[in-house]
């Protein structure tokens, strides 16, 4: 009997649909407390702020998965770009296009602001790379002590050229509007989230799986002196994927700017946590992890800001606790 | 690992001649530190000194229990400021509701807060087992934020971002006068600096008792090399819980020992990441695994904060017009995190650790 139901217990395909049926039983559980229309209300709402959050985990777990270095700076990049978007938007509205923005040219602001943000973020990742990683490679107590620093300097600056106080975001008029469908509420800002993240996943699946860059990159990781011989310059691929992560992180800040509709200097340190959250429960390294980490996140968080707000940061450490004690390495970790 | 020059230190602790028969140079140089902090307040009446001086010496402890942590056990926790939020807010929650607080009201808060971080510091170490350390790390930061939000959030019972003011009760009072001594006011604020004085000796010499005792040993042992710790048969675990739960307790003190001398507590000044920041600067500038330099560490650092800011400002008193000056010199925390970065790439062994390894040049081959 026993030898039984431990042949089924250890069948993977028996434990994926195990996994699955949970995964959905607890996805439905809210209803019980919430009707429909509101579940649906803030299973939306969710997504989108899980989103907002992989923007920010995506980078932190993609330095750390392919460098094996745990950046704690990544919450400061993350506010730099967030005031790199502000300001880029801030110039459009001085110019007066953004109070009267249609929809396309809402989108068209959103992403310019979004590529300058995520170009100057890169150039502080290089910027930071050069000057203080480089130092410190292979030295997991160090790295954590330097970038600390680091982000601590940042935030310093972005005090010092844009002042202590947060200030207010001008939102593109095209996305004040939103849909109804069903009854169910949803701005368009939220469908555009859900949009990037989806895409910025899809775009790292791809280029770390199927493409040259994607194989020696890996590679690198694996071996870097076979790389190396090769051919390819590892230092600066090491610098490519900080400057890639950077860029994320101040994606990821343009767009939580505008989703918040304002920016304060110590904006990074209050979306680390759920970062590190997300991060924790996907497993370190994990792109895919942090991914389902976020939706995990962005849900249960929404759920339970509507029926216990107070309790809500409290439940997502809850979450982390019990899947580490489940999965010491996190839902897609490895060793 | 970083742990690699940590190693030398260790060698040349365990070389280095046991010279225990009377009181050495070094002996003296201790009895003179407390003799001056001991008759400061009759020496130079000076508030402002007074202020730097406690700072200091609570610091002291809060960073050499961090460093027992750090330095001695390898393990990098971002929640040792929390515990030292914890005593802090032990102590202004409990003066704060009671309608007539008495002495015996801060042992009280003591026992709280002792029992509130050993039993949080039980399940860290739990989790710590589980983990790796950089997960351990990230871990630890992410609770040290929830315990900021907490402070800020639980506004019923924390007073939120405004913080709590309390008054200390009996002879702590700052307002009880018990007359003068040369010239000096004998009051309730000279009497929460002899406290402090007491207690970072008793303090500091517990945790110097700490890293000495056959624990200590294999805590160093454990951070040199775990699996051959293990393979001779010592149970890691309980030993590093040993540790997070000491320097945890430690630091909770350390809080309540900040919150008498403050008389104020708010989430900013007690649960920020600032503070775990400046803690982590103090242990690397006084150097990792010395537990002296702590004491280096922390007064370097509490001398500038002190006087940093009002040179900045005089010299942006030049240039009044431009306002990005004017803002550099506000933010004199810039040169603190550039200083931070500075010190880990080029100078991680910190003061006592450069000074141990220059003297070691000529290392005891005889045993």
């Amino acid at each position: 009997m026993t030898t039984q139901t431990l042949a089924i217990t250890a069948n993977p395909k028996f434990k994926t649909r195990l996994n699955w049926g949970i995964g959905i039983g607890l996805l439905l559980l809210p209803l019980i407390w919430i009707d429909l229309v509101t579940y649906l209300t803030l299973t939306v709402a969710g997504i989108s702020f899980g989103m907002l959050i992989f923007l920010i985990a995506s980078g932190l777990t993609l330095i750390f998965g392919l460098m094996d270095v745990l950046n704690l700076a990544h919450a400061a990049f993350f506010a730099f770009g967030a005031y790199a978007g502000f300001t880029v938007l801030n110039f459009f509205n001085s110019l007066g296009w953004i109070e009267t923005a249609s929809l396309p040219a809402s989108l068209f602001y959103l992403l310019m602001a979004l590529l300058i943000s995520g170009l100057v973020g890169a150039l502080l990742g290089v910027a930071t790379e050069k000057l203080v990683i480089k130092k410190v490679y292979g030295d997991h107590l160090m790295q954590l002590l330097a970038t600390v620093g680091v982000s601590f300097v940042i935030v310093e600056f972005l005090k010092i050229i844009w002042g202590v106080n947060n200030e207010v975001v001008p939102i593109p008029f095209g996305f004040q509007e939103s849909i109804i469908i069903y009854g169910v509420f949803i701005e368009y800002f939220r469908i555009i989230t859900i949009v990037v993240g989806v895409g910025i996943f899809a775009t790292l699946q791809y280029l770390l799986k199927k493409t040259k860059i994607g194989i020696i990159v890996r590679a690198g990781v694996e071996n870097p002196e076979i790389v190396r011989t090769t051919g390819y310059n590892i230092s600066r691929i090491f610098t490519l994927i900080f400057a890639a992560g950077a860029g994320l992180a101040a994606i990821g800040g343009t767009m939580m700017a505008v989703f918040n509709q304002a920016v304060d200097p110590g904006m990074g340190d209050q979306f680390l946590i759920f970062a590190l959250i997300v991060v924790i429960i996907g497993g370190m390294g994990s792109v895919t992890g942090s991914f389902v980490g976020a939706i995990i996140v962005g849900l249960s968080f929404n759920y339970v800001a509507f029926l216990v707000p107070k309790m809500a940061l409290g439940v997502n450490f809850m979450i982390m606790a019990v899947i580490l004690l489940i999965r010491p390495k996190g839902l897609f970790g490895k060793d | 690992m970083g742990i690699s020059m940590a190693n030398q230190l260790t060698l040349e602790e365990h070389n280095r001649p046991n010279t225990n028969k009377g009181v050495t140079s070094f002996g003296y140089l201790q009895i003179g530190i407390i003799a001056v902090l001991a008759v400061m307040p009759f020496i130079f009446p000076s508030f402002k000194l007074m202020d730097v001086m406690a700072k200091i010496m609570i610091f002291t402890i809060v960073v050499a229990s961090f460093d027992l942590l750090l330095g001695y056990t390898g393990i990098l926790s971002f929640a040792h400021g929390m515990f030292f939020g914890i005593g802090a807010y032990s102590l202004a929650l409990i003066l704060y509701h009671t309608p007539n607080p008495a002495w015996y009201h801060i042992f009280l808060a003591a026992i709280i807060s002792l029992t509130i971080s050993i039993g949080l510091a039980l399940v860290i170490s739990f989790f710590s087992l589980r983990v790796k350390a950089i997960f351990f790390a990230m871990l630890t930061l992410a609770l040290a934020e929830f315990a900021h939000i907490l402070g800020v959030q639980w506004t019923s019972l924390t007073g939120g971002e405004d913080g709590i003011s309390f008054v200390l009760p009996s002879i702590f009072n700052f307002n009880e006068s018990l007359g003068t001594l040369f010239n000096t006011p004998i009051n309730g604020r000279l009497m929460v600096y002899y406290l402090i004085l007491l207690s970072t000796i008793l303090l500091f010499a517990s945790l110097l008792q700490f890293i000495r005792s056959p624990l200590g040993r294999v805590l160093k042992a454990i951070r040199e090399n775990e699996p051959r710790t293990i393979a001779l048969g010592f149970h890691t675990f309980t030993y590093q819980m040993a540790s997070i739960i000491f320097s945890s307790a430690v630091a909770s003190l350390g809080g309540i020992l900040f919150a008498m001398w403050l008389c104020y507590v708010n989430p900013d000044s007690v649960f920020h990441t600032s503070i775990m920041v400046n803690i982590l600067l103090m242990v690397l500038i006084g150097g990792m695994g010395t537990l002296y330099g702590s004491m280096i560490g922390a007064g370097f650092l509490i001398i500038v904060e002190n006087w940093l800011p009002g040179l900045l400002k005089s010299i942006a008193a030049l240039a009044p017009e431009n306002i990005i000056v004017q803002n550099m010199a506000d933010r004199w925390q810039l040169y603190f995190g550039i200083l931070f970065v500075l010190v880990v790439i080029f100078f991680p062994k910190g003061v006592i650790g450069t000074i141990r390894s220059k003297l070691s040049v000529h290392p005891v081959s005889t045993n």
